[in-house]
């Protein structure tokens, strides 16, 4: 699994390659400066040069709407599933998303997989891209563990070069990649391998003021030494929007609705958040979390505690932005971390 | 997978947002990073905004009313039915008797067709929107650079301001892009004041928070004009309209208006402080101010104060007025009003007239018509497209009722609202995502909203259903798309000129100008003017407490301002965020300081027995301290139906408006 160099001026043929049996989802610029993954219709689409993208992968993997089923119940009751079988290549992912992708992994995969999740993702292959700098001033994926270059938990890692592509082989799905398209890669040589341990270290040291002391909170979040005040403050600055889940790479929460049609119906899964006042509340009213401060800290404690980082394997934040990005108000992780360190919000 | 563009259907923030589609259907929303307002960011309700356009809920197919019920139909049935009832009325009782009520929610080329349709093809002066209601009216004069109730800023304006002066509004809950830069200015020095009877978050949060007392609004913000004027005075220029001014507010001092504002002259100090102290400034206000009687006087009363801010002090103040609705300033600009014209030309300005009349190829109505709030007792027949008027304006039962009572009564939206349960023609409509078109935020800033799926069953374009009514009653439309619609209303509307379709492509659209505000290259600003005395006077006794009703009620429009409104109760999945203040305080969510609960022996959750000088009613108590001692508040989409609060005449503008009532609470029975 000896990484790879694939030269600039065959990146596209290696892409229109991947295109013939697989679904590629890759960064595309729409309306000029949004970037978002999805699915390109040719090579020249892929933003190379992007920074983050507006969404993680969770689009793909865990839609914001799928169908889980269909019954009927005209003349005897017929179910069917759905699940979908596409071949996708998860092209030029950042180093955080790829990340996410292992802890949403951790929670849909394991002893009780989602078939849904399961189905989708078994037929994924991700290739991450590394930052060579920090891309926006929002990230802090240095202080998560997710970034800007990884060692593990990818089938290929690309790293840009003068000459090339270096690609790192992460698993046997990636050393199948690369053997399938063999005729367009050469062996890394030693000096280039040095050079992306380089430029991994170079790329932390752009990464600047804005970071999230995480290790910090963390240890305070899991021995209950927060002062219930400090989630009251929070609580003073969240809207509810529900911004922090949807973007969050490794939020999964959903709800389940059924859409009826006559004698037929469709089971479909929605995005949920477990920030929203009604998200635990009973049919009979009762809610067992009703201040927006508990639902604040059951947040934070799934995604920062020692006891779920020991459920999934790691923390569940790695340092994307998006939840700094997408925050309508003061309450997203680095402005979280920090009141709980400081033992009060500003 | 595609993204489409387009803007998010809610409040009037427009922010941009992303609609996903897949095999022909909309499946997810997402924020626009690059957009000037949303800037990466969605509210709850925008993140859920796909869920309204694949919706079981969708009207699909004409309904005819047959009896007690409302039957299928063709469009070929509908349409005949909708021409012999408006016929009929036009025959027997003359336009007169015609009310036509157009759409917040509706795109501009749609509300431009419905006028086109009201004075023109049904020659009715009486078209209107039910939301015009949470407008202040307009004291602007001809001919000046800005109009009440418009922005004179933007919202991006808050990113480089020092202070933010909010009035009666609540941006967390109306208008979270708003909101969202408060909550992130602050992290930089951003110092809030917050002027609301409510002590909602951000009042909770702010450096000064003037908890006024319902009714008590203009002489608040005049007392600050004054320590302002008295500590700067004209800043080094004396302005056309300063003197009287500075006369007309010299006898409101803060110590003087604190018996009626509720708010210690301290703090109107300590916040007329901190305005002095600012360089770049926002003004902010929202229905929480606009539905409060003198509401045109307080508006005109923030223009001078930001007026005084320029010249000499070197301070720069915009003042954003934020509309409830995505389309709320695109109706009132294409003229979905009884007294203006499209472009807001006079109905007198016989140059105007023409030109419509030339393009319209007929003669139009040019007499002032009813309001929304008078139509339903006043006419025997109505048009609605996309207007929920049992929702807007006070004592929904009746309003109802007399709708029922109409001869004729046409619904046309996306949803069964209550309205259309008692029409006698219900025709399907595209919704957002299913038609091209252009909606203009409270920024001004008009932007393209993109067809991303095919209307649903039978539904089609607001603007085509309306032209083919036209047309059957032969007055055809030469329109073959949005496009051609929004050519002519550039061509027309002098505030439109300069805005074309292909730059409207670019996220963020264009903001119109007056002009005015065009020739004078700046920012519109208002002339300085005193607020009218008899405004100023003191309120009433009535406003006061007494023995026998010892705490004020005041309807609240910024608290829970989306509950059961038609777009976010059809929502799929958190439909539940904005319906359970139904549901946990059916018969209305009575706000009550702690210390008056523990007075008046009511618990929160338990039913309370309210009685005022009107009649009496029970609601649900909620105890907070948002609510301040004295003053008990009830969510506005709740007062309307209660029965209980006196109904107050906007002076200027003729709103009904529901007024500070007196109440005494006790538990229920």
């Amino acid at each position: 699994m000896t990484a790879r160099i694939l030269p600039h001026e065959r990146i596209d043929e290696f892409v229109t390659r991947l295109m013939q049996s697989a679904e590629v989802v890759a960064p595309r610029r729409v309306e000029v400066a949004d970037v978002f993954y999805g699915p390109i219709s040719s090579p020249g689409e892929v933003a190379w040069d992007y920074g983050t993208a507006i969404e993680p992968l969770k689009r793909f993997l865990l839609p914001q709407r799928e169908t889980m089923l269909r019954f009927s119940t005209n003349g005897g009751i017929k179910v069917e599933a759905e699940c979908d079988e596409r071949e996708r290549v998860f092209l030029g992912v950042r180093c955080c998303d790829v990340t996410g992708v292992g802890v949403m992994d951790a929670m849909y995969g394991g002893d009780t997989p989602d078939p849904y999740y399961m189905s989708r993702r078994e037929r994924s292959t991700i290739i991450a891209l590394t930052c060579l700098q920090a891309p926006d001033e929002t990230c802090f994926c240095v202080c998560c563990d997710a970034g800007p270059f990884l060692t593990k938990g990818y089938d290929q890692q690309w790293t840009s070069l003068p000459e090339g592509m270096l690609v790192e082989i992460g698993s046997e799905r990636g050393e199948a990649l690369a053997r399938a398209n063999e005729d367009l890669l050469a062996p890394a040589e030693l000096d280039q391998i040095a050079t992306r341990y380089r430029l991994a270290r170079e790329a932390e040291e752009t990464f600047g003021d804005f970071k999230s002391y995480i290790a910090g909170a963390m240890r305070k979040l899991s021995m209950n030494e927060v002062d219930p005040e400090v989630w009251e403050q929070a609580a003073m600055r969240c809207t509810e929007c529900g911004g922090c889940t949807y973007l969050c790479p490794t939020c999964v929460c959903f709800t389940v609705t059924d859409r009826m049609n006559g004698s037929q119906g469709v089971r479909e899964r929605h995005w949920d958040a477990c920030l929203n006042n009604c998200y635990a509340r009973e049919a009979s009213g009762h809610n067992p979390r009703p201040e927006r401060g508990d639902r604040l800290r059951a947040r934070f404690f799934h995604k920062i505690s020692h006891q779920w980082a020991e459920r999934n394997g790691r923390q569940a934040c790695v340092g994307c932005g998006r939840c700094v990005a997408g925050c309508m108000a003061w309450a997203h992780m680095p402005a979280v971390t920090e009141g709980i360190r400081r033992g009060v919000m500003t | 997978m595609a993204e489409i563009a387009t803007v998010c259907p809610y409040c009037g923030c427009g922010c941009g947002l992303y609609l996903h589609v897949r095999d022909g259907v909309v499946v997810g929303s997402s924020p626009s990073r690059s957009h000037p307002v949303a800037e990466g960011r969605l509210c709850l309700k925008g993140w859920h905004a796909h869920e309204v356009v694949d919706n079981p809920r969708r009207l699909t197919r004409p309904l005819v009313r047959r009896g007690a019920e409302l039957v299928e139909a063709t469009w070929e049935e509908a349409r005949s039915a909708v021409v012999a009832g408006l016929g009929n009325t036009l025959e027997a009782e003359g336009p007169q008797a015609i009310g036509v009520l157009g759409s917040a929610r509706c795109t501009n080329e749609d509300n431009y067709a419905l006028v086109r349709f009201a004075r023109g093809t049904l020659q009715t002066p009486n078209i209107d929107c039910s939301l015009r209601i949470q407008c202040v009216p307009d004291t602007s004069q001809p001919g000046e650079a800005w109009r009440a109730g418009v922005s004179t800023g933007q919202i991006a304006d808050l990113d480089d301001a020092d202070l933010v002066l909010l009035v009666g509004s609540d941006p967390t809950e109306e208008h979270p892009a708003v909101g969202a830069r408060i909550y992130q200015g602050r992290q930089r020095g951003l110092r809030v004041v917050a002027v609301s009877t409510r002590k909602h978050p951000l009042a909770g949060l702010a450096d000064v928070h003037l908890p006024v007392r319902p009714g008590g609004e203009l002489r608040l913000i005049a007392s600050l004009l004054h320590v302002v004027l008295a500590e700067q005075g004209m800043a080094g220029e004396e302005r056309p309209g300063g003197e009287d001014l500075r006369a007309g507010v010299a006898d409101v001092s803060p110590e003087v208006t604190a018996a009626d504002t509720g708010v210690s002259a301290d703090l109107v100090r300590q916040a007329a402080g901190l305005y002095l102290s600012s360089q770049r400034a926002v003004i902010v206000y929202s229905a929480g101010l606009a539905l409060s009687a003198q509401s045109g006087a307080a508006v005109q009363a923030l223009h001078s104060l930001a007026a005084l801010g320029s010249g000499g002090s070197g301070r720069q103040v915009s003042v954003l007025s934020l509309l409830c609705r995505n389309n709320l300033q695109g109706c009132r600009d294409m003229g979905v009003a009884p007294d203006v014209l499209p472009g807001y030309a006079s109905l007198g300005d016989d140059a105007a007239v023409q030109r419509f009349e030339q393009a319209w190829q007929c003669e139009l109505a040019r007499g002032t018509g009813l309001s929304a709030w008078e139509m339903p007792g006043r006419v025997r027949a109505m048009y609605v497209m996309g207007d929920d008027i049992t929702r807007s304006i006070p004592d929904p039962e009746a309003t109802l009722s007399a709708l029922e009572a109409l001869d004729f009564l046409v619904v046309q939206d996306i949803f069964m609202s209550p309205a259309a349960s008692v029409a006698q023609v219900v025709l399907p409509a595209a919704s957002f995502a299913e038609q091209d078109g252009t909606w203009t935020n409270l920024e001004r800033r008009v932007q393209r909203t993109r067809r991303a799926a095919s209307p649903p069953g039978e539904a089609r374009e607001d603007w085509r259903i309306i032209a083919d009514v036209s047309r059957a009653m032969g007055k055809p439309f030469p329109y073959e798309g949005p496009p051609q619609i929004f050519e002519e209303i550039s061509d027309l509307l002098p505030i439109y000129a300069g805005v074309f379709y292909p730059p409207l492509a670019v996220n963020g659209g264009i903001r119109w100008a007056t002009p005015e505000a065009r020739d004078a290259g700046g920012p519109e600003e208002a002339r300085l003017r005193p607020p009218p005395a008899e405004a100023l006077a003191a309120p009433g006794s009535e406003l006061r407490a007494s023995d026998q009703y010892p705490l004020l009620l005041a309807a609240d429009p910024t608290l829970r301002p989306w509950d059961g409104e038609v777009m976010v109760s059809q929502m799929l999945t958190v439909a539940g965020e904005f319906t359970v203040l139904i549901k946990d305080y059916p018969d209305g969510m009575l706000c009550l300081n702690p210390e008056d609960a523990k007075r008046f022996q009511v618990r929160g959750g338990r039913p309370a027995r309210v009685v005022s000088p009107k009649g009496e009613c029970q609601m649900q108590v909620r105890v907070t301290d948002e609510a301040p001692p004295g003053v008990a508040l009830v969510p506005h989409n709740q007062a309307t139906r209660l029965g209980i609060m006196e109904i107050s005449t906007d002076q200027a503008g003729g709103r009904p408006l529901l007024a500070p009532t007196p109440i005494s609470v006790g538990p229920a029975e």
